[in-house]
Formats: structure tokens, sequence, C-alpha cells
């Protein structure tokens, strides 16, 4: 649709009277907005979709919501009550819920030149414009969404990022709003009021534990925060809760930190929906994203020398631990099999067992073309590193991806983060033989 | 035959064989060899992706159960093109949203009345009195039949 692949208004620039805003696009109830796009009868009704082993409830609709089922509400002890409430339950899908996402994300591109995926269901995005147009951008968003991929989604606009995630917050509270709230658009007492109206806690960067030593200090509401002394609040918590006050002024202090796929740079990084905290879990995660980032090298016919890792748990949480290693290749790379070895090899001994990591990223830079390097095996100056690739991507190509994988990612069975899954979607956009099945009667 | 000249490019890092730190020159490419003649001229295989999806992002693939629509050469168990971006006209085949199901059928406007047409005499027409009440979920592009 012409209207959507190019947006006018999109730009970088910080020139002129109109700095440019920051927007949180956010899916509503994402898994069960992903479970409704493929099955209509789930339309209107309370749905849950549970974790791995059909363990717990991580995500609800509305109407749930409002039933009271409770998220992380183990589902063996709740499973009975909710059916007699009407309650569907599914399974984790997170094939189905992965290719939406990054259906969403390539949409929302056609929006913006600076785009931060942040999580499976959250992009911000800058646009620029005056809040009219900006305000008008967003609703063009949720259209688009809506209509092209099914995902209804929400929208907060403001000057920073942690503004934006409360004007988030404010574009599900309040029907009126439809989908869409720019702060932009509030004369300056309004802010100062919708301020006043959210906890402290309900700042986004705001952890539990400072929120209660924030209490102690007479510091309650977001307000209150914004008009706290920055540099008193730094000696006290440090630069991060700084910053935050920075931003409820609306001052952009945390930079749009861009996935970039491009011929430069392969990035695969993702937020956990529910932490992981075993070792194991996470080697399996790299396993796999070093697999899904070597794929795409090849698809791209590139080598690399440099790969980093990263693991990281929440930065809003007390404790918050972050690791990065990187560490480059003895040739230039596209195998796999290296590449996860390298990984755990630099990372794993970083990983504390315990932890509640809700990150963890892979990123191969440094490229080279395969094609160029394929020449030098004439002078036997390479080993021969493509094959495992190859013949990887070949059988995941005929068999599946979870039929064959490296290390723990190549258990089919006891898959800590995919297996159970008894109430489980077709895989609707990535399996020839689940495709959704319409009616013609 | 052409040659490039090797550039030498320090690269630090942890070894991913030993997980020591190390400083390592690398050298960059060195062509070599006859390049095929038909460089230039070949651009890969017909993609079908690209000649059947005009936009991934709002394309999906769903399979047809049931022969109400044979008279439009879409078969029982035939997989079909759905592309959401398009608008639903007089005259498309699209899915829709029926009684929580999705169907396949063939949109007719005509006035105010919305009908919803199989191409098979055996099955019924179903008649909306407004355009509110259609739900479209995409428009079918394609039909992919085994012969």
């Amino acid at each position: 649709m012409s209207s959507h692949t190019v947006s006018s208004h999109t730009g970088s620039s910080r020139t002129g009277s109109q700095p440019p805003s920051i927007a949180i696009v956010d899916a509503n109830n994402f898994y069960v907005s992903c479970e409704r796009i493929f099955d209509p009868r789930l339309e209107g009704k309370p749905v849950v979709v549970l974790s791995n082993n059909d363990g717990c409830v991580i995500a609800r609709s509305q109407e749930a919501k409002t039933l009271g089922i409770d998220m992380a509400a183990s589902w063996q002890s709740i499973a009975a009550e909710a059916a007699a409430k009407g309650v569907i339950a599914r399974s984790s899908n997170y094939e189905l819920y992965g290719d939406i996402s990054a259906r969403c994300v390539e949409l929302l591109g056609r929006f913006t030149s600076s785009q931060e995926v942040y999580s499976i269901d959250e992009s911000f995005i800058r646009l620029t414009g005056s809040a009219e147009q900006v305000s008008g951008i967003a609703r063009e968003i949720r259209v688009a969404t809506k209509k092209m991929i099914g995902l209804p989604v929400s929208i907060g606009i403001a000057s920073s990022k942690t503004l934006a995630k409360l004007a988030n917050r404010g574009s599900k509270s309040s029907a009126a709003l439809q989908g869409v709230c720019n702060l932009g658009s509030y004369a300056p007492a309004q802010v100062t009021a919708i301020l006043a109206s959210v906890d402290a806690s309900d700042v986004w960067g705001i952890g539990s534990r400072t929120a209660q030593k924030l209490a102690g200090m007479g510091i309650h509401t977001a307000a209150d925060l914004r008009d706290t002394d920055a540099v008193q609040l730094r000696r006290r918590f440090g630069v991060n809760q700084e910053r935050v006050v920075q931003e409820l002024r609306g001052v952009d202090c945390l930079p749009l930190e861009e996935e970039r796929s491009d011929r430069e740079q392969i990035q695969f990084s993702r937020s956990f929906a529910v932490p992981i905290s075993t070792v194991a879990e996470l080697e399996e995660v790299l396993s796999v994203y070093t697999q899904r980032a070597a794929a795409r090298l090849r698809e791209q016919g590139s080598l690399a020398r440099m790969m980093g890792c990263t693991a990281s748990t929440s930065p809003f949480r007390d404790n918050h631990v972050s690791h990065a290693v990187s560490l480059a290749f003895p040739d230039p790379t596209d195998d796999p099999v290296q590449m996860y070895r390298a990984a755990i090899t630099a990372l794993g001994p970083q990983l504390q067992a315990g932890q509640q990591y809700v990150r963890v990223g892979v990123s191969l830079y440094e490229f080279s073309s395969r094609d160029s390097h394929a020449s030098l095996d004439i002078f036997g100056t390479a080993p021969a590193p493509f094959a495992a690739g190859a013949v990887l991507d070949s059988i995941a190509a005929k068999y599946g991806q979870e039929n064959l994988g490296l290390g723990r990612a190549g258990l089919k069975t006891n898959r800590a983060w995919t297996m159970r899954r008894e109430m489980v979607s077709p895989r609707a956009t990535t399996h020839w033989d689940e495709l959704i099945t319409v009616a013609a009667k | 035959m052409h040659a490039v000249n090797p550039i030498v490019r320090p690269v630090s890092g942890v070894s991913a064989d030993t997980g020591q730190r190390f400083i390592q020159e690398a050298l960059e490419s060195v062509h070599a060899g006859f390049p095929s003649p038909a460089q230039g001229y070949y651009n890969g295989p017909v993609d079908l992706n690209r000649h059947l999806i005009r936009d991934p992002t709002s394309t999906f693939i769903v399979r047809v159960s049931g022969d109400s629509m044979t008279g439009a050469g879409i078969f029982d168990g035939d997989e079909v093109i759905v592309d959401r971006s398009l608008e639903a006209r007089d005259g498309s085949v699209v899915i829709a949203v029926v009684d929580n199901e999705l169907t396949i059928k063939r949109l007719r406007l005509d006035g105010d009345t919305v009908r919803l047409v199989p191409e098979n005499p055996a099955y019924p027409d179903i008649v909306l009195h407004e355009l509110s009440e259609l739900s479209v979920w995409g428009v079918v592009t394609r039909c992919l039949h085994r012969v």
C-alpha cells in the first residue's frame, strides 16, 4: 500500500523548532493478539497464553484480566476455575509470535528512519513533525498494523523514552484516546497533572526498592520525581536514576539502540517475556541465536571475523548484571558450530547461575565476502568452514528447524523453553504443514 | 586476472578456541582466478516469492477446505495467497470472517447489499444487509493448485 510505504514526515534531523518525538509502539496483549489473528473464535473471549510446559499464565486478553486471572498464575492450579469461567488457554507458539513480531518491526520501519526493537512486542521509533502531524502518523500506524497484519497496537509519544512509556500507559487507560497518547499535544500544566497521577514505582526505570526509598524521601509520583534535585538523586542512587529525572523533564538521555541487520552487522537480540535463570537455558538461547545469525550471514554470502555476545538482567532491578564479550575468529567464518562454541567459551564463564536474565544477544560484524575467501582455499590458508552451516540450513529447510541443531538446541526433547505445548495453535506462518484452514462451504 | 593488495588490519579479542586474549593481524581477501563470462548477466534463478508475493509483510498463505469455490478454480486442499493490504472490491475473492470462522468467498457489492458468493451452485449466498457487517480478513491473489 503506497501510503504506508513512505511517510513524508519521517526523518532524523534535529533542526528547526520541532524536536523529534519518540514513540513507543506496543502490541496489545501481544501473544493473545497473535493467536486471534488466525482464530476469530477467540475475539471478545477471555484468552490466556501459557508459558513453556503450560506452566503459568504469561499473557491475558483484556477479558481474562477483567475476570481476575492473574499474570504468572500457575495454570495447573487455576485451570478448572478458569475453564468454568469460559477462559480459553493456548500454549505459547513462539514461532508464530516471532514471525508476527518481525512483520510488525518491518512495517514500523516504513514510518521511521530510526527504530529500536525493544522487545518482541515493543519498538521505539523516532517521528518528526508537529505534535499534530506526529499523532497523525501514529494513527496511521495503528490502522496499518491492524489491517496489514491483524495486530492491534497502542502508541505513546513524548520527547523522551521514559515519557513515551508513561504516555503508552495512558493510551491504554482511556478509550477516548483510541490507542494514541501524545504528551506533546498537552499543555505543560496538563502534563504535570498526568505525571502527578502516576506512581513513581510505575515510572520506567524505577525498581521497587528504589521506589520505596524514594517514598521515604517524600517522592511518591512521577511529578514528584521530575521535580527532584537531579544531582542530589545521582549522589544517592547513581547516574541511572538521575537520567530518569532528566527524561521525565523531557530531556532525551537514552538514545535509541537501533538493531542493525545491514551489510555491516547482523544482530540477534531479544528480551524474554519470562526471565531465564539457568545456564543451560542460556546456552540453549545462545545456540539458537548463533544459528539464526549464521544463517542470515550465509544468506547474504558473507563471512564474519568478529562476534559479540551479551546477556543481561533487567536494568531496572537491583543487582543488575550485564555481560558483554567480543571475540575474533582465527579466520572469517559463517560456521554456526564454531560460533556457538566461541560464544559459550567466551560468555559461559561469566554467566551467573540464579540470575534472572531477560535479554541475550549475538552480533556478527567485520564482514567479508564469502566468494573472495573461497579462493583462499586454494592456498590452504583457511579451513573448510562452510560445510556444517550449509548442511544445517538444508536439513532445517527440509525437516523443520527443531529437528537438528547445535549443542543444547539440538535436543528435541527436554527443551526447557519450548517443550510441553498441549494447546498450541498451528505455526501458521512458518510451517507449510501447519497452514491454517479456511472453509469453502 | 586481477589481484588486490592485501590490507593489514589489527584485530584483537578473545580467542574462540582457547578463550585467551590475543591480538591478531588479518589479511584482507585476495582475488584470483578467471572471472565467469556470465558475471554481470546472472541475477539468480526465478524467485516465486518475488513474483507471487507483492508485500511479504502483509501476505499470508492459507489452505482451503471444501469445494464451494471450484467455479473460481479453487479446489479442496489448494493453498491460496492472501494479501491483507489490498482493498476488497466487488468481484474480489476474499477470506471473510463469518460466524467466527474464516471462509473463502467471492465478494459482491451491489448498492447497499453485500453478498459473499460461493462459486458452486450447491452452496447458498450469504447476504449481509450492511457493509459494517462485513469482516474481510484478506484478499486472495493467487491459488496454488496441484495439477
